[in-house]
C-alpha cells in the first residue's frame, strides 16, 4: 500500500491510473474475501433461534426429481399451509456431478436441511461424514411400522439414517397387443429362458427387438442371483463366477447374437439408445425397467401409442422361485441434515412428506410408501387419467401383489463399474464368458483384500 | 534517484500482475501442494478418517490393471495429435493459395474448435451409430460388407475417438499455420521457383523446415492439451465399452469424483504430471534436430 500512494504522488498520470485501478482491483478480491466470511456470519446466525422469533423457519430440500414433476407442487402444497415453516426446493442431477454437487454443500455446510438420496453407497458415504441424522432422536414415527418391512434394508448398523418415503418398482413393461396377437399369456412369474423364448417369438411377429433393458435396470438379475448365492463364497472370496452369472451372460449374449431379439449392449450404449421411445413407439415389444416409464407412457402427446401396456415381474435366473428376489422395495430415502439448526421442523414436514404430502409426485411414479397414505388415490393419480390404456391387474400384481421379495443392492460403486466393465467386454466378444467372470472374481478379490 | 524510480516500476509491476497470481495461488498453487500431500493419505472425500498411508498409493496404481489400460489408451489418444497437426498443415497450405471461397472454407474448418463439446459428441455418436449411422450406410454403399463398429466396439473404440480428436483440433492448428505461412517471405518461393523447383520440392523443403517453430508450438501445447482432455471422452463413451476408451484423465476422474479416492487420483494426477513433464522435456531435447529458428 506504501508503494502505491508513493507511486500516486510522485509520477504521471498513467501510472497513477494504473495503480490506482490495481489496487481497486486488490482491493476488490481483498474485499470479496471479507464479505464471504461476513456474509457466513449473518447466515449462521439467521439460521439460531434469533430467526424464530423474527419470521418464518426456512427450510431447504435438496431432491433428484426435477420441480416440475411434483416436487415444485408438494413445496407450494405445503408452503400454504404452513406459514410458519417455508420450505424451498433444490433440484440437483442423480449423476456424478449431481451427488459431488450436494455432497460439496453438505460438508462446507451450506444451506441443506433435507435431502433425498437414491443409493446406498451414497447414503454410506453421508453417513459417515456424518450429515445425516440418526432419526432415532424422533420417538414419534415408528418407521418399521409405517413403511413396512422393506425399510429395513436401508437401515446402516441397525439405524435408519433417513425416511425411505417410496415404493419402488421395477418389472418387464409389455405390449399387451403384441402379446395377445402371438398366442402369449402375461407371465406372473418366468424365467430368462422363458423371456428367451418370449422375446424370439415377438421378434418374429415383426417387432424390432423382442426385449429391449434400460440400462438402470440392467445388472439387476446379477445382483438378485448373488442375494440369493452371496457375492462371497463361505471363504470370503469373490463369488462373482457363480453359475447363474455365467447363465446370465449366455443367455443374454445369445439373444443379441443368435436370436437378435435384444440390441447388441455396445451398440445400445454408444448411441444411448432410447429404450422408452423404442418400446412406447412400437419397435419393441418388451422393456425391463421400472415405475419411472409411467412419466413417459402417460405422456401420450410426446409418445403416441395404440397398444395396451402389461406388466410382469423381472424374469429370474434360477429354477426355483422361491429363491427368487428382485430389485425395488422401498427408495427416495430422506435424511434430515445433522448440522441443521431446524431439526424440529424439517422432521415436521418430512412426516408430512411420507404421509401424503408428496402426492403430487404419484404421477411421475412415485407410490408413497407410508401405510399413511392413500395408495388407491396414489395409484390413481400415478396413471393420470390414462387407465384405459394399461392392463390394471397386471400393474397391481407387480406393484403390490407379486409377493416377491425385494432386495437392496449393496455394492460398492466400483465393483457395480468393474463389473459392467467385464460383461460389456464379453457382449462384445472381446473375451470369453469365462475370462469375464475369471476377471470380477480376480479384481473382486483385490478389492476385498484391499478394504477388508 | 534511480534507484527508487527502479524500485517503483518493480513495484507497480507487481501490483499488476499481483490480483492473477492472487488466482493463480489459491487456486491453482494451492490445491497443488494440498494434493501432493493427499498422494500419501488414504482420504476419501466425506469421511473425515484420514491416515498417512506413505507410499501405498503409488504401489497401489503400479499394481493396478486399469492403470496401465488407461496409460495405454492414452498413448493411442495422443497419436491423434501428430496426425492432426499434418492435415492441419496440408489444409493450411491448400487454403493459403488461391482457392475458390477461401475464407468461407477457412471459417468452415475453424467451426469444430468453438462449438459445444456436447454437442459435438453427440453428433459424432449418431454420425458413428454402427446399424443405421450414415458413416457405415456410406461404407456398405461403396462395397464395405462388415463396416466397423466404430465407437461401439471395443477394437474400434479409441479409433473413432482419434478421428473426432484430429477433426476437432483441426481448425485450430490450421489458423495457426495459417499465420505462419504468411510470414514466409515471398522472394524465397520465388527464387526456389525461378531455380525450377518443383511445388512438391518447395513444400518440403522450404515451407515444412520454415514452420517448423510453429509445428513444434502445436506439437508441445498439443499433447499436453489432449493428454489433460477428458471431457469429450467423458460425453461420449464414459470410458466404455468395457474400458476401451478410459484415458489417464478420465481415469482419475473417476476415482476423484465417482469413488471419491482423492488420495488415489492424486496420486495418479502426480503421476500424469510427472508423464507430461518427461514428455515435454524429451520433445524440447529434440527439437534441436528438426526445428530451425
Amino acid at each position: 500500500m506504501r508503494g502505491q500512494s508513493q507511486t500516486q504522488a510522485g509520477t504521471g498520470r498513467k501510472k497513477r491510473w494504473g495503480a490506482a485501478v490495481s489496487g481497486l482491483l486488490l482491493a476488490s478480491l481483498l474485499g470479496g474475501c471479507v464479505g464471504m466470511g461476513g456474509n457466513q456470519q449473518a447466515t449462521g446466525a439467521s439460521g439460531g433461534s434469533e430467526a424464530a422469533a423474527e419470521g418464518p423457519v426456512k427450510l431447504t430440500m435438496w431432491g433428484g426429481v426435477p420441480p416440475e414433476n411434483g416436487p415444485q407442487q408438494v413445496v407450494d402444497d405445503w408452503n400454504a399451509k404452513n406459514p410458519d415453516i417455508q420450505v424451498e426446493y433444490v433440484r440437483y442431477v442423480n449423476d456424478d456431478d449431481g451427488n459431488l454437487k450436494l455432497d460439496t454443500a453438505l460438508s462446507t455446510g451450506q444451506n441443506v436441511d433435507l435431502f433425498v438420496n437414491y443409493a446406498k453407497s451414497n447414503l454410506d458415504k453421508r453417513i459417515k461424514s456424518g450429515v445425516a441424522l440418526d432419526l432415532a432422536e424422533f420417538k414419534d414415527y415408528d418407521i418399521d411400522k409405517m413403511i413396512g418391512p422393506e425399510a429395513a434394508s436401508w437401515k446402516i448398523d441397525d439405524k435408519y439414517y433417513g425416511l425411505p418415503t417410496t415404493r419402488n418398482s421395477t418389472f418387464v413393461a409389455l405390449n399387451a397387443d403384441a402379446l395377445e396377437k402371438a398366442g402369449l399369456p402375461i407371465p406372473q412369474e418366468w424365467t430368462w429362458d422363458e423371456a428367451r423364448e418370449y422375446a424370439r417369438k415377438l421378434k418374429e411377429s415383426g417387432f424390432r427387438y423382442g426385449l429391449v433393458q434400460h440400462t438402470a435396470s440392467y445388472s439387476d438379475p446379477l445382483d438378485s442371483a448373488m442375494v440369493a448365492d452371496g457375492y462371497t463364497k463361505e471363504d470370503g472370496t469373490s463369488n462373482m463366477d457363480d453359475p447363474l452369472v455365467g447363465k446370465w451372460l449366455e443367455t443374454l449374449n445369445a439373444m443379441m447374437k443368435e436370436d437378435g431379439s435384444t440390441p447388441p449392449l455396445g451398440e445400445q450404449l454408444t448411441s444411448k439408445m432410447p429404450v422408452e421411445n423404442l418400446f412406447l413407439g412400437g419397435d419393441a415389444a418388451m422393456l425391463n425397467i421400472g415405475g419411472w416409464l409411467l412419466r413417459s407412457s402417460n405422456n401420450q402427446k410426446d409418445f403416441p401409442r395404440d397398444f395396451k401396456i402389461a406388466f410382469a415381474p423381472v424374469p429370474r435366473l434360477m429354477e426355483n422361485a422361491a429363491d427368487y428376489t428382485t430389485s425395488g422395495g422401498v427408495g427416495d430415502i430422506i435424511s434430515v441434515n445433522a448440522k441443521t439448526p431446524n431439526k424440529e421442523a424439517a422432521w415436521k414436514f418430512l412426516k408430512w412428506y411420507a404421509d401424503g404430502g408428496m402426492m403430487p409426485m404419484a404421477p411421475g411414479g412415485r407410490i408413497p410408501a407410508s401405510s399413511a397414505a392413500d395408495r388407491d388415490e396414489a395409484l390413481k393419480q400415478m396413471l393420470g387419467g390414462q387407465e384405459a390404456t394399461y392392463d390394471q391387474p397386471s400393474l397391481e400384481y407387480v406393484m403390490f401383489g407379486s409377493g416377491i421379495p425385494t432386495f437392496n443392492r449393496d455394492l460398492s460403486q466400483e465393483m457395480v463399474d468393474m463389473r459392467a466393465q467385464e460383461y460389456e467386454k464379453y457382449f462384445l466378444g472381446a473375451q470369453t464368458a469365462e475370462e469375464a467372470m475369471a476377471n470380477m472374481v480376480k479384481q473382486h478379490n483385490a478389492f476385498l483384500e484391499k478394504n477388508k | 534517484m534511480g534507484k527508487s524510480w527502479l524500485k517503483r516500476q518493480s513495484l507497480l509491476g507487481y501490483a499488476f500482475i499481483g490480483p492473477n497470481m492472487l488466482g493463480v495461488l489459491v487456486f491453482f498453487i494451492l490445491p497443488a501442494i494440498y494434493s501432493f500431500y493427499l498422494m500419501f493419505t488414504d482420504y476419501r472425500f466425506m469421511n473425515p478418517e484420514l491416515h498417512f498411508v506413505g507410499f501405498d498409493n503409488i504401489k497401489r496404481m503400479l499394481g493396478d490393471e486399469l492403470f496401465y489400460v488407461s496409460l495405454r489408451n492414452t498413448v493411442v489418444f495422443l497419436l491423434s495429435v501428430p496426425v492432426s497437426i499434418l492435415l492441419a498443415f496440408l489444409v493450411a497450405a491448400a487454403l493459403n493459395k488461391a482457392v475458390y471461397w477461401k475464407k468461407t472454407l477457412r471459417a468452415l474448418y475453424f467451426m469444430p474448435y468453438i462449438t459445444s463439446g456436447v454437442a459435438v459428441a453427440f453428433v459424432w455418436m449418431l454420425l458413428f451409430q454402427p446399424s443405421d449411422g450414415p458413416i457405415n450406410g456410406l461404407l456398405r454403399a461403396i462395397g464395405v460388407s462388415h463396416p466397423p463398429g466404430w465407437l461401439s466396439t471395443t477394437d474400434t473404440s479409441m479409433l473413432a475417438i482419434d478421428i473426432i480428436w484430429v477433426w476437432f483440433m483441426l481448425g485450430y492448428n490450421m489458423i495457426i499455420y495459417l499465420a505462419a505461412l504468411q510470414e514466409i517471405p515471398e522472394e524465397l518461393l520465388e527464387a526456389a521457383k525461378i531455380d525450377g523447383a518443383k511445388p512438391w520440392q518447395i513444400m518440403g523443403r522450404i515451407v515444412w523446415p520454415l514452420v517448423s517453430p510453429t509445428t513444434f508450438l502445436l506439437l508441445v501445447t498439443g499433447l499436453i492439451m489432449s493428454i489433460k482432455t477428458f471431457g469429450i471422452i467423458q460425453a461420449i463413451t464414459q470410458g466404455g465399452p468395457g474400458n476401451s476408451t478410459t484415458v489417464l484423465s478420465l481415469f482419475i476422474y473417476q476415482n476423484a469424483f465417482r469413488y471419491y479416492e482423492m488420495g488415489y487420483a492424486s496420486a495418479i494426477s502426480w503421476s500424469l504430471f510427472a508423464i507430461i513433464l518427461i514428455f515435454t522435456a524429451l520433445q524440447w531435447i529434440g527439437q534441436k534436430r528438426w526445428v530451425h529458428y
